[in-house]
């Protein structure tokens, strides 16, 4: 075994969870922990987290990882180097303390501040200079909701900041913001690097109630003295900003050059490919986040991921001890297999919460098309399946339009189940490799820090590190079949958008 | 199977049972109006239906009871018949007396439950905040009921201990079915959301890890178990970190004094908060209110 005496280590701000992993200076993982915190949803539209718990949480983790694995063998922390969630926002007031809970991407209460925006004139030229779908997912949206209808939590409020800076600043007192997210925002012109007075306008603030904009390689400053003190280690130890989960998942994931794209399906999923170009799309469907100065990792994000598998489980999955989901599901994935390309013509529209890209329809819900008297549950269970991934291959057709790509490297617990990952080679009839998510965004945000470190040259030169062999690959004659269906899958994603609004009114 | 009606100050069945006011089985052939307009008592009632459909309002609300159903009143809560009237039908019927001296939170049962006293706080807890007043086909009830009864009647060696044995049986049952009843036992992310609430309701409180694997409706060592590998912490990690994040939010605030932080956040004493808060943050409570006010 190698002498592991430095190493490097990333903490990811995940939805669920934060995740700190330690790596040596090659790239290998020396431990990793996570602890977990909650959602809340007072209201059916809201999603918040509470960010002292959050912060405590991190700090627990971290004082964990580094007392069991790091202390003990006497490694010297490099680096730590930051990711989270998109979208987030945490109003705090003049002395740096939050005003109530954040408000995270799953939040939905800001739908009209996006559909006057996306229905007005403005529309254009804020997505064309921002990159920024529009949605309530969206900061920007979600400050001009506080303005709108929290008019007190508005006034009060000095800054809005995302969960990540504010972790940050306990840590080392400063407020930043790193390019990544910040161009997830909503508020950032992604051309011109630089907040966009426009979207200002609309949410209500100016450049000084925002956190400082910096690249993602920059350091966030020093430790507090105490912090340094409780987490022993010393004031040398680089505190890196860091970037966003969805970046770094795609960089971890050895995804550079253009001809490959990632997929991501978690609870939620994406689709993404890096570029120097932004997709400015006619419609609208695309977001363009910056990685660097010069590279964005452009992509659509949908809301029908594993969770509606993790439904499907929970309503109708069996269930040999109280909670055991996994075996629930592993029982399903089992059945499912078993039952041929196509469900025999049942066809399942995902759409349980909704729909961002590429309909971009909240009011799109879920539909099994085409039962005959011959299904059985097992041909349920498999059109669930084929549904969730005809919707990622919907986003990355529409992607098509606009690159092309020839290969696919996956990763997220759902797309990783073998079945899955089979089927999205034959629906994208495009060869597969498989990286592991949750690994993958700490490996991205490791290669950023040993690129900053001088280990690599470029972010370029990092990723190309990870090699990644294909694993499946595409069955000629499935295509075909994925193909009738799919083709029967985007007419009706269209062709019901009317009565998806009405039975909306319904629930 | 005959009718009867034992009362605790009338029979002698009842004579050694203090804590039984009233056990019979009734059986309503015909119908005697305002027979059963029934409303608060200070007892814990049990009602199981053997046969017919009995419409009734507890606490309120309507329910409909049908054969092998059992509902549960709490002292002090509301029952009687929608209809003013006692259905046709059979059921047994049990009040039990509680220790009502024990206001706090310490064992509502008497002696002679052999219930153990870390145990009680949690069926305490399930079965005194139970929002649900009726379980649907819980047969074990029934047999519990009917060998109630013939030990009774039957006056073998032994019949006082089996009695009581039986009524903490009972007990037992009813709460683990409550527990089951208020959480579907599919989503532990939900139930433990649902947990988390409850902790953050009463953090004073100085929970045990007993106390909150019975809101989850589950053992203590696969509810450890569940909770490590769902949030990364033990439970009693995780409350802490609880604790101390609401403590930070009340540090922020010049106006609360620090012991009562400490107490309302469920910590023994300041010091115990204060020792707790540093190991973890590097500072000590006040440093950390200096540096943020």
């Amino acid at each position: 075994m190698p002498v592991k005496k430095n190493c490097i280590i990333t903490i990811e701000i995940g939805t669920n969870a934060v995740r700190v992993v330690a790596f040596d200076l090659s790239g290998n993982t020396i431990a990793t922990m996570k602890g977990s915190y909650p959602t809340f949803h007072s209201q059916p539209d809201y999603s918040e987290q509470d960010p002292e718990q959050i912060f405590i949480t991190m700090l627990y983790v971290l004082k964990n990882l580094l007392n069991e694995h790091i202390h003990p063998q006497k490694i010297k922390v490099e680096s730590i180097c930051f990711s989270a969630s998109m979208h987030s926002v945490l109003a705090i007031d003049k002395s740096g303390n939050p005003l109530g809970n954040a408000v995270i991407w799953a939040d939905n209460r800001a739908k009209k501040e996006a559909q006057t925006l996306k229905n007005s004139a403005a529309s254009k030229s804020i997505y064309t200079a921002t990159g920024t779908p529009m949605h309530p997912m969206s900061p920007l949206f979600k400050i001009a909701w506080f303005k709108n209808n929290d008019k007190a939590r508005f006034k009060q409020a000095s800054k809005f900041i995302q969960l990540k800076t504010y972790i940050i600043q306990q840590l080392t007192g400063e407020y930043l913001i790193d390019y990544s997210l910040a161009s997830a925002t909503g508020l950032l012109n992604i051309h011109k690097i630089k907040w966009e007075p426009e979207a200002m306008l609309y949410a209500g603030i100016n450049t000084g109630m925002l956190a400082d904009l910096v690249p993602i390689f920059s350091s966030a400053g020093k430790l507090k003295k105490a912090y340094q003190n409780s987490l022993g280690i010393n004031g040398d130890t680089k505190i890196i900003v860091g970037s966003s989960d969805g970046c770094l998942a795609t960089l971890g994931a050895g995804v550079w050059d253009g001809r490959k794209a990632t997929v991501t399906i978690e609870d939620s999923g994406a689709v993404r490919v890096i570029g120097k170009k932004v997709l400015n799309d006619k419609q609208q469907r695309f977001f363009n986040y910056l990685l660097t100065e010069d590279f964005y990792v452009s992509g659509g994000p949908t809301n029908s991921g594993g969770v509606i598998f993790e439904w499907f489980a929970k309503q109708f999955g069996d269930f040999k001890n109280p909670y055991d989901l996994e075996y629930a599901m592993d029982e399903l994935i089992a059945v499912a297999t078993k039952v041929s390309a196509g469900s025999e013509g049942l066809i399942f529209l995902p759409y349980l919460l909704g729909e961002r890209a590429p309909i971009w329809d909240a009011n799109a819900r879920g539909v099994y098309f085409g039962i005959n008297i011959k299904h059985e549950r097992q041909h349920f269970i498999r059109a669930i399946i084929e549904g969730i991934i005809y919707e990622i291959y919907s986003i990355g057709k529409t992607l098509e339009e606009h690159c092309t790509f020839n290969s696919l490297s996956i990763n997220g617990s759902f797309a990783s189940i073998p079945l899955c990952a089979q089927i999205i080679a034959d629906i994208f009839n495009k060869p597969v490799s498989i990286s592991q998510h949750n690994y993958s965004v700490g490996l991205g945000a490791y290669l950023l820090s040993a690129t900053e470190m001088g280990i690599y040259k470029t972010l370029n030169e990092a990723a190309k590190s990870i090699v990644l062999p294909e694993q499946y690959f595409p069955k000629k004659n499935l295509n075909s079949i994925y193909m009738s269906h799919f083709e029967i899958f985007e007419k009706l994603s269209v062709k019901l958008k009317d009565d998806f609004e009405n039975v909306v009114k319904l629930q | 199977m005959a009718q009867f009606i034992l009362r605790h100050e009338n029979s002698a069945e009842l004579k050694q049972f203090v804590h039984i006011n009233e056990f019979a089985l009734k059986k309503n052939n015909s119908i005697r109006l305002n027979s059963f307009n029934d409303t608060c008592s200070e007892y814990l009632r049990f009602y199981y239906i053997l046969d017919g459909k009995f419409e009734w309002v507890i606490k309120r609300e309507s329910y409909t009871l049908y054969p092998t159903d059992l509902a549960i009143i709490l002292p002090g809560e509301e029952l009687y018949a929608e209809k003013g009237y006692l259905e046709i039908g059979s059921i047994y019927c049990l009040n039990l007396c509680l220790n009502t001296e024990d206001t706090g939170r310490k064992n509502p049962l008497g002696k002679w439950s052999s219930i153990t006293s870390a145990e009680l706080v949690s069926i305490r807890n399930i079965l005194f905040h139970n929002s649900i007043p009726v379980l649907s086909r819980l047969q074990d009830a029934g047999n519990i009921f009917s060998q109630i009864r013939n030990e009774l009647f039957n006056q073998e060696i032994g019949h006082v201990t089996r009695v009581n044995q039986l009524l903490d049986e009972l007990i037992i049952l009813v709460t683990r079915n409550l527990a089951q009843q208020n959480i579907c036992q599919r989503d532990f992310p939900q139930a433990f959301l649902k947990l988390e609430e409850a902790l953050r309701k009463d953090l004073s409180h100085h929970w045990t890890v007993e106390e909150m694997a019975a809101l989850v409706g589950l053992g203590t060592t696969s509810f450890s178990d569940k909770v490590k590998s769902y949030s990364g912490f033990s439970p009693m990690i995780y409350l802490i970190n609880i604790r101390i994040s609401e403590a930070i939010k009340l540090l922020k605030k010049p106006d609360v004094n620090m012991t009562n932080i400490a107490l309302d956040m469920g910590f023994y004493s300041s010091q115990h908060f204060a020792t707790t808060f540093k190991k973890l943050t590097g500072y000590t409570p006040s440093q950390f209110r200096n540096n943020n006010i």
